[in-house]
């Protein structure tokens, strides 16, 4: 069997993953706190048995998904003057406590307030200070957020925002709507740094992501290219061989 | 092909973030006026390969998963409460409030609203009224004989009579606030209605812990900045470009399939 379309179909299909993985960074270029992804591929060896002429087996080398590899790298740090927005500037997440008490966590630091002045994200997930949730009343008047998390209002101290780390940050799972799941064990950070008012871009650079897109859409043409002459070398070869020499 | 409808909530995604900041630079000149920003979130993952699942026996371990995003949402549009300058007007009753706060607005329909433009008048009862003729509540009569009004920093408005020296408590005028004024509704004509998300009003005095002063004579100008809604508004194009272009790229790919071996 003739396996040379079948590796550049190989190819095109790790072409068609790539251009996902860059169109869903594209896609999230303005979505704070999120983390650019790249496809990983890697070798899938198949040996045949040696065809005419050959000698001992042949390996063919397929591509295959390896898996998605996450750009853990800080996102550039932009003020947005809101109160409730926080940057996490290096390591950790913050966390999040869900109605049906389970717990996700983020890097997308944009909170509000729900309706009983708890800060909680825009889809009501409370986050979570030392002390669990943390509750702002009027009285408060206006709350300054410090580097380490202390969250301060005009009556003194109302609790500390909690960041997490984690051994294998590269694990957690992704939710959608900016969340993380993990079974890990959450580890807190030893030197936390928030910045009130800002919020940390997504980590997504566009001239990265455009040039590795057109260098797959070229790679995907040249993977049809060369199916493309498998094609006519085959029919070249049928018409030769076919024809009755009178 | 994913990548056509990934681009696709990415090209939502900016239009929707061109609209807002199209509204805030249209309401740049508007009293009272909070800038909105679009809020994006990444939207589910299809699990392909779970990050952590073995790979042999001996409990080696995939160190990354293949999750397969789908592009983005808008999550939220949410408005920044942050104070506007306050610009002298000179006209009595031009009010604004200096810190947190809301004028409490009843509707004709006898329902509440709330706002910060404090660009009041006079209805021909003499009643104080916004622009549009609702009543600021709890509602101040001034006598139509009222030489000068003034309103102070604690909200007290006060008029001089002919005839007489001291002048006269007309009425209170009061705030309220909101556990979460993110919450609230806007309505349009600078009003905003109360949700579940905003909570109940708390009223108070002007002046009184939590609450702003009143400045007679002044108005509070939009919060927009300019030059960050013009900076935003180009990286929002340029990101929409972009989305586009992976259209382009995925059309082109699929448009290759469609040839093979197809002469």
């Amino acid at each position: 069997m003739d396996q040379t379309v079948l590796v550049s179909l190989s190819q095109q299909l790790a072409a068609y993953r790539s251009i996902d993985a860059i169109a869903n960074n594209i896609a999230n270029v303005s979505t704070p706190g999120y983390k650019r992804e790249t496809a990983m591929f890697q070798q899938y060896i198949e040996t045949a048995p040696p065809s005419e002429g050959q000698d001992g087996p042949q390996s063919y080398s397929f591509v295959q998904d390896a898996g998605l590899a996450r750009d853990l790298q800080q996102g550039a740090v932009e003020k947005t003057n809101a109160p409730f927005d926080l940057a996490v500037n290096g390591t950790g997440y913050f966390v999040l406590k869900r109605a049906d008490g389970t717990t996700h966590y983020t890097r997308n630091g944009h909170f509000t307030l729900d309706a009983q002045g708890r800060i909680s994200t825009e889809s009501g997930d409370l986050l979570q200070g030392d002390g669990g949730e943390l509750a702002i009343t009027s009285d408060d008047g206006d709350i300054h957020i410090a580097q380490d998390g202390t969250v301060t209002g005009a009556k003194g101290q109302l609790g500390k925002v909690q960041l997490a780390s984690f051994a294998d940050e590269r694990a957690l799972t992704k939710e959608g709507a900016s969340l993380y799941t993990t079974t890990q064990q959450p580890q807190t950070v030893a030197r936390p740094n928030i910045e009130q008012g800002a919020l940390e871009d997504s980590n997504v650079q566009p001239v990265v992501e455009i040039s590795s897109m057109l260098e797959v859409m070229r790679a995907y043409q040249a993977s049809e290219s060369l199916n493309q002459s498998q094609e006519d070398m085959m029919r070249q070869a049928i018409d030769k061989l076919g024809t009755i020499e009178s | 092909m994913r990548a056509l409808s990934i681009a696709a909530t990415g090209m939502q995604a900016q239009q929707t973030n061109v609209e807002v900041i199209a509204n805030n630079l249209a309401n740049m000149n508007t009293t009272g006026f909070k800038a909105q920003r679009a809020e994006f979130q990444d939207l589910l993952y299809q699990n392909v390969e779970q990050a952590g699942s073995q790979t042999s026996d001996s409990g080696t371990v995939l160190p990354s998963g293949i999750q397969l995003g789908a592009g983005v949402r808008t999550a939220a549009v949410s408005r920044i409460m942050t104070q506007g300058d306050l610009s002298a007007t000179q006209n009595p009753y031009d009010v604004a409030i200096q810190g947190p706060g809301y004028f409490h607005i009843t509707m004709p329909d006898g329902t509440d609203a709330y706002t910060r433009a404090g660009n009041f008048a006079l209805s021909p009862e003499g009643q104080i009224v916004t622009d549009k003729g609702y009543t600021v509540a709890p509602g101040v009569a001034v006598p139509t004989n009222a030489l000068s009004v003034t309103v102070n920093a604690q909200g007290q408005v006060q008029a001089t009579v002919p005839g007489q020296t001291a002048p006269q408590t007309l009425g209170q005028i009061e705030l309220v606030r909101f556990p979460n004024e993110g919450g609230l509704q806007a309505q349009g004509d600078n009003l905003f209605i109360e949700t579940p998300s905003s909570g109940s009003p708390q009223s108070g005095l002007p002046g009184s812990t939590g609450y702003g002063t009143i400045q007679q004579g002044f108005l509070e100008t939009a919060n927009v900045n300019p030059v960050q809604e013009m900076t935003s508004l180009i990286s929002a194009q340029r990101a929409y470009e972009m989305n586009s272009k992976v259209v382009t790229a995925a059309d082109d790919m699929l448009q290759t399939t469609a040839r093979m071996g197809g002469t």
